[in-house]
């Protein structure tokens, strides 16, 4: 059985960046269910600023070029459990068992599922699929589409299939049933928050009076054009909610109907919209299977998207020599996950000037987000440090 | 009808030899190192398997290994994710169906 100085579930920003810190002075193993390293950065595309793209691929190669072959990989391995012994970790894999000194969790995040009357169809799929299908696989999804929720992901994947020259023919809210209550107030906060990605003319305006009377006025919202509007190219609806996708063996059509500035349906407005791809929107939450398995406490967070292992600013756990990073520790951007899994590899290495540096760029590039994934992110984190200190 | 993005205005142009591999019996052509739902895909095929209890229709939904929607046998070996797996020349891959109802009795759609 092999041992390690160093584990690292999850070959995304997080565990690359911490291989890259720990690469010439630590044995390590990085494992992943994936058979390509870069985890979901496998499909980011999105314009940083004007001429200046993030493209997740690249980045992902980047990283993984930088670990110049001192790194060991174990792709398209899944690991089913997790123990803790006599300060050793033995993580079992579906190729067998592997110890380690230290563990270092970086698994991400999922789609959340938002289930709707006909969501089983082929043809059905996440944001998130359709992301991957076409910037990475380099597949479309299919020839047009409709978006099912508004969010931040949705909306900057659905710019991501115009690149593609794939047609998105509507991007609207999902039927209002006990999992999902998303409203057209939401949905305007959201598209406002994406400040300058959304130069729509409607939006502009609308911001401006979001800005001078506070959107809890209604203003904005009752203002919204009930047929949608068209914001660089994508035909956004907030007041239009999919009650159903319709179908025999394959999607072929939605049913939309329309609905007032508070969500609620007005009748006789059902709508059918044909497209052969649907794809459905809830937001990401964090994967913590893994730290699930040990003995600690879990937060459940909303602004951070889930259930959260409390951890320090440093990245470690109440498990000694344990640590979280990355997108299992609250939903932020891929930027972010990378310098926490710097933050993690400095702790194992007792680097104490970098990682002073390391927690400098955090606070800088967290202050400097365009797009936020919530808006309460920031004190999201704050109450998650009192967690940690009242542990 | 779904397509394969040769040309890409922002990330350019990628082309890659294409590989052979058997899906229920017939040959199709997949490109190297995409995964078995991404080459399935590209021949316009979205029924991955039947459901097992009912038959109805199922395709791939996150594509990144959390739903298991995607399952399928690949060289003899069932239920492996296909998003999870890469596309290799003359791989055997085969749609699973419906399951049968072992415990008689029960409701018309299986159920107990």
């Amino acid at each position: 059985m092999a041992h390690y100085d160093v584990i690292i579930i999850g070959a995304g920003p997080a565990g690359l960046s911490a291989a890259n810190i720990l690469k010439d002075e630590k044995d390590v193993l990085i494992i992943d269910e994936y058979y390509h390293h870069g985890g979901r950065l496998l499909g980011q595309l999105y314009e940083e600023s004007k001429g200046r793209w993030w493209n997740g691929m690249a980045v992902a190669d980047r990283l993984y070029r930088q670990l110049d072959d001192k790194v060991t990989f174990s792709l398209g391995t899944s690991v089913y459990n997790v123990e803790k012994e006599h300060s050793i970790f033995t993580v079992y894999t579906d190729k067998g068992h592997v110890t380690s000194g230290h563990l270092i969790a970086a698994t991400g995040s999922k789609e959340n599922a938002s289930p709707m009357p006909g969501w089983e169809l082929p043809g059905v799929m996440t944001v998130g699929a359709a992301q991957v299908l076409t910037n990475f696989q380099r597949v479309a999804p299919g020839e047009s589409g409709v978006i099912i929720g508004i969010n931040p992901l949705s909306m900057v994947i659905s710019m991501e299939l115009g690149y593609a020259d794939v047609e998105v023919r509507k991007i609207c809210l999902p039927a209002e049933n006990k999992i999902n209550s998303a409203t057209p107030k939401e949905a305007l906060e959201t598209l406002l928050s994406l400040g300058q990605s959304a130069p729509s003319k409607f939006l502009a305006v609308a911001a401006d009076i979001g800005n001078r009377l506070s959107l809890l006025h209604g203003l904005a919202l009752n203002l919204f054009p009930s047929k949608g509007v068209k914001a660089l190219g994508m035909p956004i609806s907030i007041k239009e909610r999919v009650v159903r996708i319709n179908g025999t063996d394959k999607v072929e059509s939605v049913t939309t109907v329309k609905t007032r500035a508070d969500g609620s349906v007005i009748k006789g407005t059902e709508k059918e919209i044909a497209c052969d791809f649907v794809c459905i929107s809830d937001g990401l939450s964090p994967v913590n299977e893994i730290t699930s398995l040990f003995n600690l406490k879990h937060v459940y967070m909303e602004s951070l998207g889930g259930y959260i292992p409390i951890h320090s600013e440093k990245m470690e756990t109440e498990v000694a020599n344990l640590y979280v990073a990355g997108n299992i520790t609250g939903i932020e951007s891929a930027k972010v996950a990378m310098l926490q899994g710097e933050i993690a590899a400095h702790h194992v290495t007792g680097n104490a000037e970098a990682l002073k540096e390391a927690l400098k760029n955090i606070a800088k590039e967290r202050k400097k987000a365009t797009v936020k994934f919530h808006k309460d992110v920031d004190a999201g984190r704050e109450k998650l440090q009192l967690y940690w200190l009242a542990k | 009808m779904t397509r394969r993005i040769i040309e890409h205005k922002i990330l350019g142009s990628k082309k890659s030899p294409l590989i052979p591999f058997i899906w229920n019996g017939e040959t199709y052509y997949g490109a190297e190192g995409e995964s078995i739902t991404a080459a399935l895909l590209a021949n316009d095929i979205r029924t991955l398997r039947y459901h097992e209890r009912d038959g109805a229709p199922r395709g791939l939904y996150c594509n990144i290994g959390h739903c298991s929607e995607c399952r399928v046998k690949v060289d003899g070996r069932e239920n492996v994710r296909a998003c999870l797996t890469p596309v290799r020349e003359n791989m055997i891959i085969v749609r699973q169906g419906a399951l049968p109802h072992l415990v008689e009795g029960g409701g018309h759609d299986g159920a107990l």
